[in-house]
């Protein structure tokens, strides 16, 4: 290397920061990957499936014959099973016990969307349309998006920071050494808790949301409860609910991934627990936003 | 292995090296059927690292293991589950899943792979509790009991899998001498009642020399010395004297320090 020229520095510096993007995009498609590969496995041992596995009897004695012996190998046909007990646990922890925050951000965001209403709908005397706008922007956008980034900071971050601590306190490892496998025991009753929790969670969440709508209607813009609930059934369908509950689903399987994925791959103790939380979260946030996009343009 | 075969695990020039530093290099090991073999060394010197590549929880870098008789190094990961139920691995951690009390932990193997439903799993792990003395501390959490107990409750997680052979991580580390000795009478027993062979990490002397049938002294990441207690008591090389009476100084350089 020759000394560094004052045209040098600069170059440097650009190629450093070139390697830096070159180094955080690796590691972002090595992420990507990892949660693909996790999602395949967790799909995998949903469904029934074949298993190549090896016959046993065909062994040579290493002693008399170095040569690696040859070995046969079978299919056998594997039902999915799912531990009742994880499941049940889980959706105790991250349904169960959401409910309250869940509740309380619902009510909130409806009569949020009730003030930011209010000045169109005293300017236009548009209070036939209260119900019909505030609910087809909970059912279709707010609540899914709101529960499901919530749902993200409160159960994803929880459960990137267990299995992350199971990770480095090698309780994955003594889970593989007790022939458990780790993806079907602990990550497939995660997905599916996680997936069925937020879409409950988003009924709730969407009803809740509704009823501050129709109370803050009350309160701030003195309409009628059953005003705004006629606006709302006359206008909205099956339809609107369904886009919603479909996003939730989609929300729900990505919090539900990163974060297993991000807990599972831990390197290095408790600082480490602390970037998979972050790193969980984050991706999360970041996919959470993109799936809606990509789910609204797509059924637009 | 034929049935009239002796040797139970055998590894043939094991290398193993994390980020370009080699732990194991050329590691030769051959344990008996039955026999409760210790392994012993300095920290880091990769006896931990050994064990692992029997479960499959580390893959060699080159060499070959074998158990029973059947090469195992190049499995693919879903046939080390067939493996696992006869290789038990206690963990030097003991590893017991924290959101779960003891008698869960120890029923977790029985429901998954003995078919039990979940009553009878969890009778059964009292049972298997109580035969280790912690009947009384059946239903608390792991974080809430002592090393001792921890190890002692893992080692019959550990066993309901009725394992032909069962490896030890440090079994007796941070454990009181009680405890200790207790847990040396257990890998004894282990061995002479079932048979089960039996491979430990270890770095306690008082356990090495009462419990072990033969030693291995691993050093830069090869089988240093083998042999009986009284052999490697015997021995006059100065690696093994260096190892066997705890001296700072000598041939044998622990890393880091």
């Amino acid at each position: 290397m020759s000394p560094s020229t004052p045209a040098a520095a600069p170059a440097g510096a650009i190629r450093g920061s070139i390697a830096a993007i070159g180094t955080a995009t690796l590691g972002a498609a090595r992420d990507a990957g990892g949660i693909v590969v996790l999602a395949a496995e967790v799909l995998r041992s949903l469904f029934p499936h074949f298993d190549s596995v090896e016959d046993r009897g065909s062994s040579t004695d290493p002693a008399q014959s170095p040569v690696r012996s040859v070995r046969s190998r079978s299919l056998r046909l594997r039902w999915p099973s799912i531990d009742g007990r994880e499941l049940v646990r889980n959706l105790y922890k991250m349904g169960w016990r959401s409910l309250p925050i869940v509740t309380m951000t619902a009510l909130f965001v409806g009569g949020l969307m009730v003030i930011q209403f209010a000045s169109f709908v005293q300017q236009y005397g548009a209070r036939g349309l209260v119900g019909w706008g505030t609910g087809y922007a909970v059912l279709r956008e707010v609540g899914p998006l709101m529960i499901g980034l919530m749902f993200s900071g409160r159960v994803g971050a929880n459960n990137a920071a267990e299995l992350g601590t199971m990770t480095v306190t090698e309780q994955i490892d003594g889970l593989q050494a007790l022939a458990i496998d780790p993806i079907r025991y602990l990550i497939v009753p995660r997905v599916l808790a996680m997936m069925i929790t937020l879409a409950v969670m988003t009924m709730v969440g969407d009803a809740v949301a509704i009823l501050g709508v129709m109370l803050s209607s009350q309160l701030i813009l003195d309409i009628h409860p059953l005003t705004v609930w006629y606006s709302l059934v006359q206008n909205i369908g099956v339809g609107d609910f369904l886009h919603g509950m479909g996003k939730s689903l989609v929300f729900g399987a990505a919090i539900a991934l990163s974060s297993c994925y991000f807990g599972l791959t831990v390197k290095g103790g408790a600082i480490g627990v602390g970037k998979a939380v972050n790193a969980a979260v984050v991706s999360a946030a970041v996919s959470i936003c993109f799936l809606d996009f990509l789910m609204t343009y797509l059924t637009a | 292995m034929d049935a009239g075969s002796s040797s139970m695990i055998v590894m043939r020039g094991v290398h193993k090296a994390f980020g370009g530093r080699p732990v194991l290099a050329g590691l030769d090991l051959v344990v008996a059927r039955g026999e409760v073999l210790y392994v012993i060394g300095t920290s880091g010197v990769g006896k931990s690292v050994t064990i692992k590549h029997l479960v499959g929880l580390l893959r060699v870098d080159a060499g070959e293991i074998w158990l029973a008789g059947r090469r195992i190094d190049a499995l693919p990961e879903r046939d080390y589950q067939v493996i696992r139920r006869k290789v038990a691995m206690v963990f030097q951690s003991a590893t017991l899943f924290d959101a779960m009390t003891l008698a869960e932990n120890v029923a977790l193997p029985l429901r998954k792979h003995r078919g039990l439903g979940a009553a009878a799993a969890l009778a059964d792990a009292r049972r298997r509790l109580d035969e280790v003395h912690l009947a009384d501390l059946a239903d608390r959490f792991p974080a809430e009991v002592s090393d001792g107990v921890r190890k002692r409750a893992a080692i019959a997680r550990a066993l309901t899998l009725e394992p032909e052979v069962v490896l030890f991580d440090e079994p007796t580390t941070g454990l009181d001498p009680q405890s200790a000795r207790r847990v040396d009478r257990l890998i004894r027993e282990l061995a002479d009642r079932r048979g089960v062979t039996a491979m430990v990490v270890s770095h306690d002397l008082a356990s090495i020399f009462s419990t072990a049938d033969r030693i291995a002294l691993l050093y830069q990441g090869r089988v240093h010395a083998c042999g009986t207690p009284g052999e490697i008591r015997g021995s006059v090389d100065p690696v093994v004297l260096q190892f066997i009476h705890g001296r700072a100084s000598g041939p044998m350089e622990t890393p880091g320090f």
